[in-house]
C-alpha cells in the first residue's frame, strides 16, 4: 500500500517537474488548424524541450490582433498567411527583424523582407474550388475565368472570404484591381458580391463547403483545394481564370516585444529547412527551400498564368481598398 | 438620507462593503461601457461620430445590419412567444400526457451553447443536408437555409423556453376560478379563452415579446455560424474589431445595437412587470381548469409533440454528426472526432473548466451579497447599484467583450491576454442571474430574522453568514449552477478576450465550423453539453443536498 503511495507521488513528482522545467513558445498561425498541427507537432518531436502553445487567426484577424496588442503580444512568432500583412505589419512597427537566420540569407531577393522583417516559406495561388457533383447534374464546366464567375448558374452559389478577416479574401480583392485596374476591379468584387452565398472568414472555409455542396463555387488557394478538397475525398476539382490569377508569397516573422523571441528564433530557423518544408507536401504547398521534397502533382508558378501581383502596393493600399470595398458591397 | 448615512456609518463592516462593491461595479460594468460610448463618439480624443453620420446617410454596411437585426428579433420575438405559449397552455391547461418530458425537452436550449442550433441546422436543412437531399431526392425542389430563414428558426428554437418559463408561471398564476365563471355564466371555451385567459396573459405576453427581442439582438453564435448574406449587428461589430480593427466602427455597430436593446429591456423591466395582473392570493392552484375536451386538447398536444420532435432532432443530430467520419461524403460512423477533441481540445477544455470554476464561486457569492445589500440594506445608491449590477443582462454580450478589449488593453489596467480577463468577463456578464434567484429568495425569508440578530450585537458580516447565508443557500446553489453552464457555453464576449495561452472550448467550437469541419464541430458541441449536464447533475447532488441539510437545521 505504502508502496504504491510513494511510487504514485514519485511519478507525480516527475510529471510536475517536467511540465515545470518546460519551456512554453507561443505562436499566432495563419494556417488551418489540421495542417498547424502538422508542423507545429513535427517541431515538437524535434525539440521536446519546447512545449508550443497556439492560435489559429485568418491573416487579417492576426494583424488586427497584433495591432490591438501593440507592443505587449501574446505571441513571439507569426506563422503562415500572405506578404502584403507582412508588409504592412513591419511599416507598423509591429515586426522583429532576424537577418542573423541563415535561412533568411540564404533566400532570393523577391522571397523576403530585404530588413530581415519577415521571410517566406511557401507561395500559392488563388484558384476556383467546384463540386464535381454539381457541375455533371447541371452538365456545367468548371470555371475558367472569373467572368463564369458571374454564370446565372452559379449565382447563390458561391463563397469566398471577407478581404478584411483573410489573406486569401484580401488576395483575392487585389488580384482583381492588377487585372482589372482598381475602379473595374472593385467593381467586379461588386457583382461577385451580388451572387455570393456568403462570404466566410477563413480563406480555405469555401473549399470544404464546396466539398459538402453547401456552395457549388468557391475561390481559395490552390493548395487549400487540394488539400482540404480533393485530397481529403470530396467531389471537388480545382481549376484556374485563364485571363490569370493572383498569388501570394507566404509568411513568417518574429513578433515585436514577444515574450519568447529566443524560442520563436529556434521555430524560424527549423521552419525554414528541408525538413521542415517538406512536410509542406501533406497540404500540396510550394516550398521555398530549393532542397524540399515536393508533393507529387505539384502545381507550380510555371505551370499558370499569374498577375503581376506587386505586394508591396497591395499592403500600403489595403485599408483603403477594403474601405472601398466595404462601401460598394456593403459586408 | 441622512438617516441612511448614518446607518452606514455605524456599521463600518457594510460600509466597507458597499464601497467595495461600488468599485467592482464601476470599473468592470460602467468603465467598459464607458469606453465603448467614448471611442464611438470621440474615436481620437475629439468629437468625431463618423460612422454615427455614416448611419444617418444610410450607408449600408451600417443601415442594412441595423434592419436586419430589428427584422430577425421581430420575427423571432413573435414566433418563440408563441411557441412558448403553446407549450405553457398545454402543460398549465391541458391534461395530456407526457408533460414532464415536454418541459425536459425545453430545458435542452437552455443548458447547451445556443449555436448548437445553427450547426445542426446546417447538418439537417444545409444544400446537403439530409432533409435537404431527400426532398430534393424526392421532390426535386430546394432551399437556403442560409440568411433570415436560418436565423429565425435556429432562434426560435433556442429562445422559445424562456418564453416557456416565463407564461408558464403567468397561466399557472390566473385563478382558475374566473375562467370557470364565465364558463358559467354561458360563455364558450373560446369566448372564455379570449375574453378572460389572453387578457390576463397579456402582461407576461409582453414581458416574453421583449425577452425574445433582447436575445435575439444579442445573439452572436447563431448568427456568425448561420447569417449568409444577412448581416447582422453583432456579427459586424465582431468583424469590425477582430478583422480590420477598426475601433470607432465597432463600437458605433455597438451602440446601435445597444439602442434597441437598451429600451427593450426598460419596457421589460419597468412597463409590463408594473402591469401584472396577479389574481391569486395565497396558494396557486393547480387544480382547476383543465381542458379536457379532445378537440382542443389533442390538436395542441399534436403541435407540441411535433415542435419536441424537432428540438430533439436538432440534437440528435449534433450526436450523430459528432459520430461521422467526414460530413457530407462519408457517413459511416466512428470515433476519431472524439479522439480529436480530446487531444487536440484538451487544454481548451481544461481552461475553460479552470475558468468557470473560478468565475462561479467568486460570482455566486458577489451576486448574493449585491441581492442581499438591494433588498435588505438601507444606504444612498441602492437603486443605482440595483440597476448597474443588472446591466450586463440587458447589455449584448458582444458590447461587453469589446468594452473590456477597450477598457483594459492598456495601462493603468492592463488585463488582455491574461486569464483574469475571461475570469472577469465570466463575473459580471453572468451575475445577474445569480442575484435575480438571490433577490426572489430573499423575499421570501422574514427581514424580523436579520434585525433580531442586529439587536443581539451581530455585525454586518456575522449576520450576513449565519443567517442570510444559510438560508438562501438552495437559490445561491441554483444560481451557481446555472452560472457555471452559462460560463461554459458562453461566446459571445469571450470571443472578445481569449488569446493564445486561454483558448476556450466554445471558441474551438466556432473555429472548426469555420473551417466547415463540421463532424469535429459536432464532436465539441456534444463535449460540452455532457459536461453541462455533468456539471449541473454533480453541484445539484452534492453541494445542494450538503448546504440544504444545513440550511434546515438554520431554519
Amino acid at each position: 500500500m505504502c508502496k504504491k503511495w510513494c511510487v504514485g507521488a514519485l511519478l507525480l513528482l516527475t510529471v510536475v517537474a517536467a511540465a515545470w522545467g518546460q519551456k512554453v513558445l507561443n505562436i499566432y498561425t495563419a494556417f488551418d488548424v489540421d495542417e498547424a498541427k502538422i508542423y507545429i507537432g513535427a517541431f515538437q518531436q524535434r525539440y521536446p524541450d519546447i512545449k508550443v502553445e497556439w492560435v489559429r487567426l485568418s491573416a487579417g484577424e492576426l494583424l488586427a490582433r497584433l495591432r490591438a496588442e501593440a507592443g505587449r503580444p501574446g505571441a513571439s512568432l507569426w506563422l503562415g498567411g500572405p506578404s502584403d500583412t507582412f508588409i504592412l505589419a513591419k511599416q507598423e512597427g509591429l515586426l522583429a527583424p532576424f537577418k542573423e537566420s541563415l535561412g533568411w540569407q540564404l533566400l532570393p531577393e523577391r522571397f523576403k523582407d530585404p530588413d530581415g522583417f519577415w521571410v517566406g516559406i511557401y507561395t500559392g495561388f488563388i484558384a476556383f474550388a467546384s463540386n464535381t457533383e454539381f457541375l455533371k447534374k447541371n452538365g456545367l464546366e468548371p470555371p475558367r475565368s472569373w467572368s463564369d464567375l458571374l454564370k446565372p448558374e452559379f449565382a447563390g452559389k458561391i463563397s469566398m472570404a471577407f478581404p478584411y478577416t483573410s489573406g486569401t479574401g484580401y488576395t483575392r480583392l487585389a488580384t482583381l484591381v492588377f487585372l482589372f485596374g482598381e475602379k473595374e476591379g472593385l467593381e467586379f468584387e461588386r457583382k461577385l458580391s451580388t451572387v455570393v452565398s456568403h462570404y466566410t472568414r477563413a480563406g480555405s472555409a469555401p473549399v470544404t463547403e464546396v466539398g459538402l455542396g453547401e456552395v457549388a463555387v468557391g475561390i481559395a488557394f490552390s493548395h487549400d483545394v487540394i488539400a482540404k478538397g480533393t485530397a481529403k475525398g470530396y467531389p471537388v476539382t480545382l481549376s484556374f481564370p485563364e485571363e490569370g490569377t493572383g498569388y501570394e508569397i507566404g509568411a513568417m516573422a518574429l513578433i515585436k516585444g514577444g515574450p519568447q523571441l529566443d524560442l520563436a528564433k529556434i521555430f524560424y530557423d527549423w521552419m525554414l529547412s528541408a525538413e521542415a518544408q517538406s512536410l509542406f507536401k501533406a497540404w500540396s504547398r510550394v516550398p521555398l527551400n530549393p532542397e524540399a521534397e515536393l508533393a507529387e502533382g505539384l502545381i507550380t508558378a510555371d505551370m499558370i498564368k499569374l498577375v503581376a501581383y506587386d505586394a508591396m502596393w497591395a499592403a500600403l493600399n489595403r485599408d483603403r481598398l477594403i474601405a472601398e470595398w466595404q462601401k460598394l458591397t456593403g459586408f | 438620507m441622512r438617516n441612511e448615512l448614518r446607518r452606514l456609518v455605524r456599521d463600518p463592516g457594510l460600509f466597507v462593503v458597499v464601497v467595495l462593491v461600488f468599485a467592482s461595479l464601476g470599473l468592470f460594468i460602467a468603465f467598459p461601457l464607458g469606453r465603448v460610448l467614448q471611442t464611438s463618439l470621440f474615436p481620437r480624443g475629439v468629437f468625431a461620430p463618423t460612422y454615427f453620420k455614416y448611419f444617418l446617410e444610410g450607408r449600408p454596411y451600417l443601415l442594412r445590419p441595423f434592419l436586419n437585426s430589428l427584422t430577425v428579433g421581430t420575427l423571432v420575438a413573435l414566433a418563440g412567444t408563441m411557441v412558448g405559449f403553446i407549450f405553457a397552455y398545454v402543460v398549465t391547461r391541458t391534461d395530456v400526457p407526457g408533460k414532464a418530458v415536454f418541459r425536459w425537452i425545453a430545458t435542452l436550449p437552455i443548458i447547451s451553447p445556443p449555436f448548437l442550433l445553427a450547426l445542426s441546422a446546417i447538418l439537417l436543412l444545409g444544400r446537403h443536408g439530409i432533409i435537404t437531399r431527400f426532398v430534393q431526392a424526392n421532390w426535386g425542389f430546394t432551399w437556403n437555409i442560409y440568411g433570415l430563414p436560418g436565423l429565425v428558426l435556429t432562434e426560435t428554437l433556442a429562445y422559445f423556453p424562456l418564453a416557456f418559463m416565463t407564461l408558464e408561471g403567468v397561466l399557472a398564476g390566473i385563478d382558475p376560478a374566473l375562467e370557470e365563471s364565465a364558463l358559467d355564466l354561458g360563455a364558450s371555451k373560446l369566448r372564455t379563452f379570449t375574453r378572460i385567459t389572453l387578457p390576463l396573459a397579456t402582461p407576461g405576453l409582453a414581458a416574453a415579446i421583449l425577452l425574445l427581442l433582447i436575445r435575439s439582438l444579442e445573439d452572436f453564435g447563431n448568427p456568425i455560424v448561420i447569417q449568409g448574406r444577412f448581416p447582422v449587428l453583432t456579427v459586424q461589430a465582431y468583424l469590425a474589431i477582430t478583422g480590420m480593427y477598426n475601433l470607432p466602427l465597432g463600437a458605433t455597430l455597438c451602440v446601435i445595437l445597444l439602442i434597441p436593446t437598451v429600451v427593450a429591456f426598460i419596457l421589460q423591466r419597468y412597463w409590463v412587470t408594473r402591469r401584472s395582473y396577479v389574481t391569486v392570493t395565497g396558494r396557486p392552484s393547480t387544480a382547476g381548469l383543465r381542458s379536457t375536451e379532445p378537440w382542443i386538447k389533442w390538436p395542441l398536444f399534436g403541435v407540441v409533440c411535433l415542435l419536441s420532435t424537432i428540438v430533439v432532432l436538432f440534437y440528435g443530430m449534433v450526436f450523430y454528426g459528432a459520430f461521422t467520419k467526414l460530413w457530407g461524403v462519408n457517413y459511416s460512423l466512428t470515433l476519431e472526432n472524439f479522439a480529436y477533441v480530446f487531444s487536440t481540445g484538451a487544454t481548451y477544455l481544461t481552461n475553460t473548466l479552470k475558468l468557470a470554476g473560478i468565475a462561479t464561486p467568486l460570482g455566486g457569492i458577489l451576486g448574493v451579497l449585491i441581492a442581499y445589500l438591494v433588498s435588505r440594506k438601507r444606504f444612498p445608491g441602492r437603486a443605482t447599484m440595483d440597476f448597474l449590477s443588472m446591466m450586463n443582462f440587458a447589455v449584448p454580450g458582444i458590447i461587453v467583450g469589446i468594452g473590456y478589449i477597450l477598457a483594459f488593453n492598456t495601462p493603468p489596467i492592463q488585463l488582455t491576454g491574461t486569464a483574469a480577463i475571461i475570469v472577469l468577463v465570466f463575473i459580471f456578464q453572468r451575475m445577474p442571474v445569480g442575484i435575480r434567484e438571490g433577490i426572489a429568495m430573499l423575499q421570501q425569508v422574514d427581514p424580523t430574522i436579520d434585525e433580531a440578530a442586529a439587536d443581539l450585537g451581530a455585525g454586518f458580516f456575522r449576520t450576513f453568514r449565519r443567517i442570510t447565508l444559510p438560508l438562501i443557500a438552495p437559490a445561491v446553489v441554483a444560481g451557481m449552477a446555472y452560472m457555471f453552464s452559462a460560463c461554459i457555453t458562453s461566446i459571445s464576449a469571450v470571443i472578445m478576450v481569449v488569446s493564445a495561452r486561454w483558448q476556450l472550448i466554445t471558441v474551438a467550437l466556432l473555429h472548426e465550423v469555420d473551417n466547415a469541419d463540421l463532424s469535429q464541430a459536432a464532436a465539441y458541441g456534444v463535449v460540452i453539453v455532457v459536461v453541462v449536464m455533468l456539471a449541473i447533475f454533480l453541484l445539484d447532488f452534492l453541494v445542494g443536498r450538503v448546504l440544504l441539510r444545513r440550511g434546515k437545521h438554520a431554519r
